[in-house]
């Protein structure tokens, strides 16, 4: 049941997405082949040349930032519109857990976020006309290895997954507190994002200061850290050791999110 | 034959009537196979275990026979048709006289308006 | 007669208001029911809190054995009083949805009903009409081979000559098994159509009666009991 509703949910947003991506790596392969930013340099005075470049580089540019509005706002009007709207009669009457509701679209949605941040990335990569750029790409990876270690590359890739989920799901919280509200359901769910925004740094802060300290010491201390760690080198094991951390953090807000929202789908729904 | 049905009076005796008319008038003629319960709700827009209620009351008056494994038959006895058309002409009857004496007819005058009625000479196809 | 449905001391409050007043209800398979209340008489929060989509405050309420959950709604074909259709498919698309994911989705008889209701499977549900929309939900509503179908107002907002033909498609899907409610106010439309009615009012049930119960009893058709009842 979980592959249809992901089927289903992938198959509602990619028609938003894949124009928007078509058009921004279009407009990439439109400026690689005008190549805007030599006809700026070279040319002092303004011609229809230069507007036209100016103008090319500009709508790229809105591009990407639509890209990340459309991105945040997809991710946003689908969890509201079709589960707390009047598709939530037929979304919630499918014989198909609550939880797997939440994590189509959590699912779907963490797709389309990489899949923005990739394909912006890759029109970069268009644009600038630098043949050495992706040969290096390797040794920056090999860069980066040096310094993480494998188990650091691996807990650095899951940290970040999960600290894009718990975004995700922190917006799927604050809509659904939002929506137990009366009246202007969008503006508390607005301001719910706010208190669990202040609740989560709240959070942060605190834990730095009570447990930051103590739990380093543990680690340090024990002799078991080094096998988890898998790395003798003493940097990359602090560094390390900052990301598991983070990374528990993070994992305990996700499942605390997913917990909260599941809870107010199931037993707290009431859709107009 | 059309399946119209008063709202105030019980629905299983409408439909009694109904198809005791389609009897008589031979629409379902003598030891004919009537169509199913469901096919029958479906005709007069009813509920099926109304019109069940209906068929079974007929069943138990005589007019219709159930076959268990081919279904419901109208009776082969003609007699018990022309008992219930003798029925049903005695009942309109009554209510006409009723209305004909309600509205201050005289049996003679009564008599006389059925003898001049234009409807009666249509149906004797005479014009006299 | 095995029941389909049995609620005992339903209750449910939003706030300070009662919607559902201890409602008891024993609904047996193979009927099919009219829910029959004023506005606010609690119809509609009745049929939603069988399909999960409220909680009870307090009560009980079970659905051939079950609680409202997955395996009720697997056996519940439901009609809410909204439309539910996305703006982004095709009727055709939204067949193919329910196929998906209700096993007893019966594909053919849904393109029976479109054909023979003239509504094209190719066209978006973006652009039909409001009634068009509530014939699309009550296709695929009555395309189930369900064992319980909870009609909220279904024939609220389409032509006579719709409704005739949606009575009928509820009486040609009809099967002995299975038991339907029908929420409605109009109740001079279907009252032939069922075997007994339930009189809510104030969240709680007046009485339970047939339509030719009624009709016997009070000389007088279930319309005008229904307005003398309820008299403002």
């Amino acid at each position: 049941m979980l592959k249809k509703l992901l089927k289903y949910e992938l198959k509602a947003t990619a028609r938003l997405f894949i124009p928007l991506y078509a058009a921004l790596l279009g407009f990439a392969i439109i400026n690689r082949i005008i190549n805007p930013f030599s006809i700026i340099e070279s040319s002092a005075s303004a011609s229809m040349k230069t507007i036209f470049a100016y103008l090319s580089l500009t709508a790229y540019f809105a591009i990407i930032v639509g890209i990340i509005a459309m991105t945040l706002i997809i991710m946003i009007q689908r969890f509201y519109k079709s589960l707390l709207g009047d598709e939530g009669y037929l979304m919630f009457t499918l014989p198909v857990s609550t939880s797997f509701h939440i994590t189509s679209k959590l699912v779907v949605s963490l797709v389309w976020t990489l899949t923005s941040f990739l394909s912006t990335v890759i029109s970069i990569f268009i644009i600038i006309n630098e043949p050495g750029l992706i040969s290096e790409l390797p040794e920056a990876f090999k860069a980066f290895h040096q310094i993480l270690g494998t188990f650091g590359m691996v807990l650095f890739s899951l940290s970040a997954l999960l600290a894009i989920c718990a975004y995700i799901l922190m917006i799927y919280a604050a809509i659904s507190l939002g929506h137990q509200f009366q009246k202007n359901k969008l503006i508390a769910s607005f301001g719910m994002y706010c208190v669990l925004y202040f609740i989560n740094q709240g959070i942060i802060a605190i834990s730095l200061f009570t447990f930051g300290n103590f739990y380093f010491e543990w680690l340090v201390s024990s002799n078991g850290a080094d096998m988890l760690i898998g790395s003798s080198n003493p940097e990359i094991f602090e560094l390390n050791l900052v990301l598991i951390f983070y990374m528990i953090f993070t994992a305990l807000l996700t499942a605390a999110y997913f917990l909260l929202t599941n809870h107010i789908l199931k037993k707290r729904l009431n859709l107009e | 034959m059309s399946w119209k049905l008063q709202s105030d009076r019980p629905i299983y005796s409408q439909l009694m009537e109904l198809i005791e008319l389609k009897i008589c008038s031979g629409f379902y003629p003598p030891g004919s196979k009537i169509p199913s319960v469901r096919e029958l709700a479906q005709e007069a827009s009813v509920n099926p275990n109304t019109m069940q209620r209906a068929l079974s009351t007929l069943e138990s008056d005589g007019l219709l026979i159930s076959n268990r494994t081919s279904g419901r038959f109208v009776t082969n006895d003609e007699s018990e048709i022309l008992k219930l058309k003798k029925k049903l002409a005695e009942k309109n009857v009554a209510e006409f006289l009723q209305m004909m004496s309600k509205l201050g007819f005289t049996k003679d005058e009564i008599q006389n308006a059925i003898s001049k009625s234009y409807i009666w000479e249509d149906n004797n196809g005479n014009n006299t | 007669m095995e029941t389909i449905l049995k609620c005992s001391n339903l209750s449910k409050n939003f706030g300070n208001i009662t919607a559902l007043n201890n409602l008891d209800l024993d609904i047996p398979r193979g009927k099919i029911i009219g829910l029959l209340g004023p506005n606010a008489s609690g119809k509609s929060t009745f049929l939603k809190i069988c399909n999960e989509l409220l909680t009870p405050t307090s009560g009980d309420i079970f659905i051939s054995g079950y609680h409202p959950g997955i395996e009720t709604k697997k056996i519940v074909s439901y009609l809410p009083e909204r439309t539910y259709l996305n703006d982004w498919m095709k009727v055709s698309d939204i067949v193919d949805f329910f196929n998906d994911f209700y096993s007893n989705f019966n594909k053919e008889k849904a393109y029976d009903m479109l054909l023979k209701l003239k509504i094209n499977p190719s066209d978006r549900l973006k652009t039909l009409s409001k009634g068009t929309k509530e014939k699309v939900q009550l296709i695929l509503v009555m395309s189930r081979d369900a064992e319980l179908y909870l009609l909220d107002e279904p024939i609220g907002g389409v032509d006579p000559a719709a409704r005739d033909y949606i009575l009928d498609t509820i009486l040609s899907n009809y099967n002995e098994n299975a038991t339907i409610i029908i929420s409605t106010h109009l109740i001079s439309d279907i009252e032939k159509i069922l075997d007994y009615i339930v009189f809510i009012k104030d969240g709680s049930v007046v009485f339970t009666k047939s339509v030719d119960e009624i009709r016997e009893e009070h000389g007088k058709s279930v319309d005008s009991l229904f307005r003398e009842v309820f008299k403002c």
